[in-house]
């Protein structure tokens, strides 16, 4: 009851604010403040908004902020404008995704020439979560966390540039796209490897590089390995190592049976995630392909 | 006559032997065979008693010079199966020694429970084995988390870091701002008070003029 109620207020004020707004784009509106209206009709659109997103009506409050948006894109009122953006974007989130990015990108477009590259790069990231997730695009979404992981570098946050490109490495792996992960994991880790709060990360993402490697080429997993043992001693001891090495020579031997007990073997003590067991079985397969060419 | 004696004195020695041989196997049977050999061991008791009497009749039909030999012999047999009587009596009730390892556990048992103790040994082992493992995958895990963390706790300190540096800032900007408002201020002030004294000073050259005037009429 109270919700429709909101409704019926805010399509009141939207209307209202309409009105103002062409009352203020004639000749003689324009002459006696139109300026003052069109603020007025910015704040109505703002209420009006939020009276929907009470009521539930996403795609009604995006419009209604993108209404007042463009709004303040007139009066040059550039953070506002770029704010109500990300709160159409937001609304729209629960709506339309489509719809939610484009807003999401005006807003990136706006701060990013207003030079705050921070708040440009946490937009991106979310766009692509929502490509992730709704519209499981994750060609785009690898696009935009690159670009985000871009700026968090450039702005000397490489925790959070990390963040993003760990995902950008997990989706290219995901993708077949190897020697990009396999860039991007040992450029992470080699970064990580000297930080003292990081570096319990820097083995596991040694170890994710070594798979991609594995995936490509059993050599190129080799030599990869030894050099990280050299980088990195600590590596040595992980069990994550033995795994690997007992993994080569299983590849080596075309044993698919030693392979699949070694894997168990490292389940059982710390459960694989969906990655790691789609790599694995990537690898496994291999193993059995060639042992169908040999027979 | 003798002979007589003779035989009845074999007949003695065998059915003895045979009764002897049951009565130690009696205690170790129980139910159904323990009645029959305790009816058997019965009626081989009542042989020999009548032998015995046999014996004692023969002995009374032999001349008194002999007599004294087949006499001893006699008691001797009597003896004998008094004994016998009286094992067979004991050994009816007897406790066996089945019955006794039955309740303390014997040799036979004692194999028994060192198996058991073994094996709870083993199952020991195992379920401390368990427990070693599940240790070991909980560390793990508790590492696995505190990677976690601690990235989190990297980033997020960039982001304070940020934070104050921008804070700083702001702060240098508000100053900025402040000054420039105090200088607003004062040429504000600076303007009123050039107004006032240019009125003023107009205002004196108007009475000045009039009082020129009226002067000069």
């Amino acid at each position: 009851m109270d919700n429709t109620g909101k409704e019926k207020e805010a399509m009141q004020l939207m209307a209202e604010a309409d009105k103002k707004v062409k009352a203020s784009g004639s000749f003689l509106g324009g002459m006696f403040g139109g300026n003052h209206k069109v603020e007025d009709a910015c704040e109505m659109y703002a209420r009006a908004a939020n009276m929907f997103k009470m009521a539930k009506n996403w795609s009604a409050a995006g419009n209604a902020f993108c209404q007042a948006a463009r709004l303040h894109m007139q009066l040059q009122n550039k953070l506002d404008s770029a704010t109500s953006f990300v709160d159409a974007g937001n609304a729209y989130k629960k709506a339309d995704p489509q719809e939610a990015i484009n807003c999401l990108n005006q807003a990136i477009d706006i701060y990013t020439d207003m030079g705050r590259f921070t708040i440009a790069a946490k937009h991106h990231i979310t766009i692509a979560e929502v490509y992730e997730s709704e519209l499981v695009d994750i060609e785009k979404a690898i696009a935009h966390y690159e670009q985000a992981a871009d700026y968090y570098k450039g702005e000397e946050s490489n925790s959070s540039a990390n963040k993003c490109l760990l995902k950008v490495g997990h989706y290219s792996a995901q993708l077949e796209q190897y020697q990009k992960a396999i860039e991007i994991y040992e450029q992470v880790a080699m970064s990580t490897m000297d930080n003292p709060l990081l570096k319990y990360n820097a083995k596991e993402y040694f170890f994710k590089a070594s798979l991609c490697h594995f995936i490509v080429d059993e050599l190129n997993a080799k030599l990869a390995i030894e050099k990280y043992e050299e980088m990195f001693p600590a590596f040595s001891d992980s069990r994550e190592l033995k795994l690997l090495k007992k993994l080569l020579e299983a590849h080596e031997e075309q044993n698919s049976e030693a392979f699949t007990e070694a894997v168990k073997e490292f389940d059982s003590v710390s459960r694989l995630d969906q990655w790691l067991t789609t790599m694995l079985l990537r690898i496994k397969k291999t193993i059995q392909g060639d042992a169908g060419d040999l027979k | 006559m003798s002979s007589d004696f003779e035989t009845y004195e074999q007949d003695f020695g065998t059915i003895t032997a045979e009764v002897t041989n049951k009565i130690g196997r009696i205690p170790k049977l129980s139910g159904e065979e323990k009645t029959q050999l305790v009816l058997n061991v019965d009626k081989q008791l009542e042989e020999v008693r009548e032998l015995l009497e046999q014996m004692d009749l023969e002995v009374r039909e032999i001349p008194v010079q002999s007599r004294a030999m087949y006499n001893s012999r006699l008691k001797s047999y009597k003896q004998e199966m008094e004994k016998l009587e009286k094992d067979f009596k004991r050994s009816r009730i007897a406790y066996s020694d089945e019955v006794r390892n039955e309740l303390l556990g014997d040799d036979a048992i004692s194999s028994e429970g060192q198996r058991a103790h073994l094996l709870d040994n083993t199952e020991k082992l195992e379920r401390s084995s368990r427990r070693l493992e599940a240790g070991y995958q909980i560390a793990v895990e508790t590492e696995q988390v505190g990677q976690e963390i601690l990235s989190n706790l990297h980033t997020d300190r960039e982001k304070i870091q940020r934070a104050r540096e921008r804070l700083r800032e702001t702060d240098a900007n508000l100053g900025k701002s402040s000054r420039i408002l105090t200088g607003m201020l004062r040429r504000i002030i600076q303007n009123r008070v050039l107004i006032f004294v240019l009125g003023a000073v107009i205002l004196l050259t108007i009475i000045l003029a009039i009082y020129l005037n009226l002067r000069g009429h």
